[in-house]
């Protein structure tokens, strides 16, 4: 099985952090069946393949990667493996922009103990960078500096890979970009035929509203808010888990995200508070199908890692299991443990089934009139025993490394929303090589309106043990090389169904 | 050379490095060194010799290291540095950091470029990607141990040329580039401001 | 594979650098221009109340204090100043529910679909001791005179869900209550709690610094700078501002 190997570089989609390649997942469901048999899958999992390769996209994940100026170390360039990379790593092209960031004293212990134990860490790649960049767009970027400020902060650093340092000002000085803000755009209006769009009517932000003609329209609006354009706009038709017709909100799917917590002694100093949104030591012996799921009754698995990027004291003030929610033992249990402990992630897949959708919500509507979208989700069997089994593994090196005490915390059901786990809402408008079970094709573009392409993570018909951005960036650039070469010289469906 | 003047020398840098072994006589200063760092650590800002008073120990212990190693570049500094041991050379790092020394203010600057090296401090300037200076400096400029020393009430004429050192690329001893990158972004003027501007303010070790 | 104990696999994965891991520079000249002192445990927090009267602000106190108490660590809610935290909040944008979907209809919701009630904060404060104080008032009683244990049972009660106050759910106000507690101690002192950074010396926690480079490489070495809020300047005072919304 040659291609489950996949860099791990996060990435968030609104700051860019780590950015992972994944390719293990490109054929997902022809792969289990091969590999496991038809009969391995819960019959009620919806997986499936994506229409793209991981050959197709490698030189777009290599142009994201440079554009962002990733920090890692390569594991596997042209089928040479590389040491202190990921052994698991599909072939890359080259190298990683800029070397890895400086190991952390807890991303240290996690590899000793990864090590004693058989599994092979690297460095997670990361896109705080380690050492000053300029991109070719001619953006410079800074050497990160280990704030602990990073996710759900601005970089003043100029040393995080978002889009105004990577990117924005090029755009603004271009004559044929304009950005209008304080808009919402309420639908993309189609033509008498329904198979043409006109262009999309907003609202500004004192009210008013406007239609914008135009030849092609792009959504990339996140995941959900690209659903819930289709579904307004009627693009697509809407899917009903009831009859199991319909595309558009189907497959909806997430991350499956435990954690494990190693308690140490007082003498081991771990200082959280220094960190990077993305540094970190990761294994990925046991994400994707890395691992031989004979007899596990699961598909899928998790990257496991210390990856943690702050000590917020809000946030994180890890206590061991049975610590009273508040008072004195509560107060004392956190002054214990808060700089000596040491939080592993594990980053699980998410398998779509049946009834995960989306879909618009028939009570609740916006500030405009027009319905919410409403999220159906609960955790499938798949991923909870996943999450069981891969976090176990984790456990396992959290004792290695020598803490006193090691409390593992399995993903367990029901999804709550009042406990946040991840912002990698992903599917809704999945991509795939037919308009029986995919929203838009092989080049995003919308199987129902060939001018309208829909770029986002909605494409993905389930999501790997790995973060998205990496991919999407790729998949975005595959799909700008389509656009420009294909569709512009010749406007129409791309694809035949 | 006679034998008498050999002798002579001998016991000058004897003396000299009696006064600089860490076990020798201590006087409050440091003889080699007052001559152009001040007997109060104050500096000489028209040689462009920087305040060492109050220093962060940490921050003058990686220069004498740097300076000793070729790391940062400067003939004078490196012979002295060259000198001293790394046990010494944190006795001296140590010893500047406990110094406090008056301040003189030198405000030579113009309103226009006060303001300007103000806004540098505290905001920077994000169309040129320059972040505020007190973001690592620590608030007004007073320095922040372990990351980055004072600029508040050091020459501006030392400031001046590090920042030019920098820009230039002359002096490469700052960890990650950080100081690189950020002299890059600066112009000739938002140099002199920002010079200025914190050689302008009282350093807190007063 | 021979037996790592813990403490030589620790010790070996700890000593990066030349530098030994021991206790780190005492604090630098800098640091003694601001003295920030670290208050006394049972000194109490003066408060300007805004947005609780009296009698609420007397139930904050106490349970607050009951919720993070004082003890030999360092200051519990009320030296930390939790309370004036609350108030600043709840008479905030954030308390009138500047941030909240509050379009009906009203359902109660299931567990996993988190506040579903069509109060702002404010209005589930309010409402909420004012129930919390009649509860009370019936049985003769006043929160803030009963004994600690009492009051640990009262609020345990609370926490259960065991109360409903006046249509709020008392698991629901316990659980904002809390949350706002941590907050309030653990937050920079901008937004009027965690006095003099109390909370954050307590933990080791250094507050608003921009740059661990160097630092990142001195593997477990302990910590012993001053704290440093984002709000102060270079003597030390901070730049209260206090009616912004901490929740964004």
């Amino acid at each position: 099985m040659a291609a489950d190997i996949s860099r791990c570089v996060k990435a968030s989609l609104q700051i860019y952090k780590d950015v992972p390649r994944w390719c293990s997942d490109s054929k997902l469901a022809t792969r289990t069946r091969e590999r496991y048999g038809r009969n391995f899958l819960d019959p009620e999992v919806t997986i499936q393949d994506w229409g793209v390769t991981y050959d197709d996209l490698e030189p777009h994940y290599d142009r994201f990667e440079y554009l962002l100026g990733t920090s890692g170390k390569a594991g596997n360039i042209k089928s040479h493996i590389q040491a202190g990379g990921d052994p698991h790593e599909s072939p890359r092209s080259r190298e990683y922009p800029t070397p890895p960031q400086k190991e952390l004293f807890q991303g240290a212990l996690f590899r000793k103990a990864a090590t004693s134990l058989g599994h092979r860490p690297f460095p997670q790649p990361s896109s705080n960078l380690s050492q000053p960049y300029t991109n070719p767009e001619g953006m410079k970027l800074n050497a990160c500096v280990f704030c602990g400020f990073c996710e759900r902060h601005a970089c003043e650093h100029y040393a995080k890979s978002v889009p105004q340092t990577i990117i924005l000002p090029v755009l603004m000085a271009n004559p044929n970009f304009e950005l209008r803000t304080g808009c919402q755009v309420q639908r993309i209006n189609l033509d008498s035929t329904k198979k043409r769009a006109t262009g999309a009517t907003y609202f500004d932000a004192v009210g008013r509203e406007y239609e914008q003609p135009a030849s092609l329209v792009i959504t990339s609006a996140f995941a959900l808010n690209n659903v819930r354009l289709l579904l307004l706009s009627g693009i697509g038709a809407p899917y009903d888990p009831a009859t199991g017709q319909g595309v558009v909100g189907r497959n909806y799917s997430y991350q499956t995200v435990s954690s494990v917590a190693a308690f140490f002694d007082e003498d081991v100093v771990i200082n959280p508070f220094m960190a990077s949104g993305a540094s970190g030591t990761v294994i990925n012996d046991f994400a994707g199908d890395n691992f031989d799921h004979s007899g596990l009754g699961f598909i899928g698995g998790a990257y496991i890692g210390a990856v943690n990027s702050h000590g917020r004291p809000i946030q994180y003030h890890p206590t061991p299991p049975g610590t009273p929610a508040w008072g004195k033992d509560w107060k004392q249990a956190v002054v214990k443990h808060y700089n000596h402990t040491v939080m592993l992630s594990v980053h699980g897949s998410s398998v779509t089934q049946r009834q995960n959708h989306l879909d618009l919500d028939p009570t609740y509507r916006d500030a405009w009139g027009q319905p919410l979208l409403r999220m159906t989700f609960d955790f499938p069997q798949n991923d909870l025993k996943m999450a069981v089994h891969v976090t176990a593994k984790a456990a396992e090196i959290g004792k290695a490394m020598g803490a006193t005490q090691v409390a593992a915390n399995p993903r367990k059901g029901p999804y709550t929303i009042t406990q946040y786990q991840s912002t990698h809402n992903t599917g809704g408008a999945v991509m795939g090589d037919s308009p029986k079970n995919s929203v838009v094709n092989r080049y995003m573009q919308s199987w129902d309106v060939p001018n309208v392409f829909v770029i986002g993570a909605s494409a993905y018909p389930q999501n790997a043990s790995w973060n998205p951005t990496g991919t999407l960036g790729a998949l975005t650039y595959w799909a700008i090389d389509a656009l420009t070469n294909k569709y512009l010289k010749t406007p129409g469906q791309l694809v035949s169904a | 050379m006679s034998a008498y003047s050999r002798a002579y020398l001998g016991m000058r840098i004897g003396c000299i490095l009696t006064a600089l072994l860490p076990w020798g006589p201590a006087p409050a200063a440091i003889p080699p060194c007052e001559a152009c760092h001040g007997a109060h650590g104050e500096g000489m800002a028209a040689a462009h010799v920087p305040r060492l008073a109050g220093q962060s120990a940490d921050y003058l212990q990686k220069q004498l290291d740097d300076y000793a190693q070729g790391t940062r570049d400067n003939p004078i500094m490196r012979n002295f540095a060259r000198a001293l041991n790394r046990q010494q050379r944190a006795k001296f790092a140590a010893r500047y950091a406990s110094m406090s020394a008056p301040f003189v203010a030198q405000n030579t600057s113009s309103a226009v470029s006060l303001a300007r090296g103000h806004q540098l401090a505290y905001q920077g300037d994000e169309t040129k990607r320059v972040q505020a200076c007190n973001g690592c400096h620590g608030p007004d400029g007073i320095g922040v141990a372990l990351a980055a020393p004072y600029l508040a009430g050091q020459s501006a004429e030392y400031l001046a040329s590090a920042l030019t050192a920098f820009r230039q690329g002359t002096r490469k001893n700052d960890a990650g580039e950080l100081m690189r990158s950020v002299a890059q972004r600066l112009d000739e003027v938002d140099v002199a401001a920002v010079s200025g501007y914190f050689g302008s303010l009282e350093p807190s070790t007063n | 594979m021979d037996k790592v104990t813990r403490r030589s696999f620790v010790a070996a994965v700890g000593a990066v650098t030349a530098v030994p891991a021991t206790a780190l520079l005492s604090p630098t000249a800098h640091a003694a221009a601001r003295p920030g002192k670290t208050p006394s445990i049972a000194e109490p927090a003066e408060t300007n109340y805004l947005f609780f009267n009296a009698a609420e602000a007397l139930f904050i106190e106490a349970a607050c204090e009951r919720l993070i108490p004082a003890d030999e660590s360092g200051p519990g809610a009320l030296g930390a100043g939790v309370p004036n935290y609350l108030d600043k909040q709840l008479g905030g944008a954030w308390g009138a529910g500047e941030r909240l979907y509050r379009s009906g209809p009203w359902q109660p919701g299931t567990p996993t679909q988190g506040y579903q009630l069509p109060f702002t904060p404010a209005e589930l404060f309010h409402t909420s001791l004012h129930a919390v104080d009649r509860d009370l008032a019936a049985h003769g009683m006043l929160f803030n005179e009963m004994p600690g244990e009492a009051q640990d049972e009262y609020l345990k009660s609370l926490e259960s869900g065991a109360r409903d106050l006046d249509g709020v759910p008392s698991a629901v106000f316990f659980d904002m209550l809390l949350k706002m507690s941590t907050e309030g101690f653990f937050s920079d002192p901008v937004y009027g709690g965690n006095r003099n950074m109390a909370a954050w010396r307590m933990i080791g926690f250094p507050g608003a610094y921009a740059d661990y480079f160097e630092a990142v490489d001195r593997r477990g070495m302990r910590f012993e700078r001053e704290p440093m809020s984002l709000a102060e300047d270079g003597r030390g005072h901070i730049q209260m501002r206090q009616g912004i919304p901490a929740d964004l």
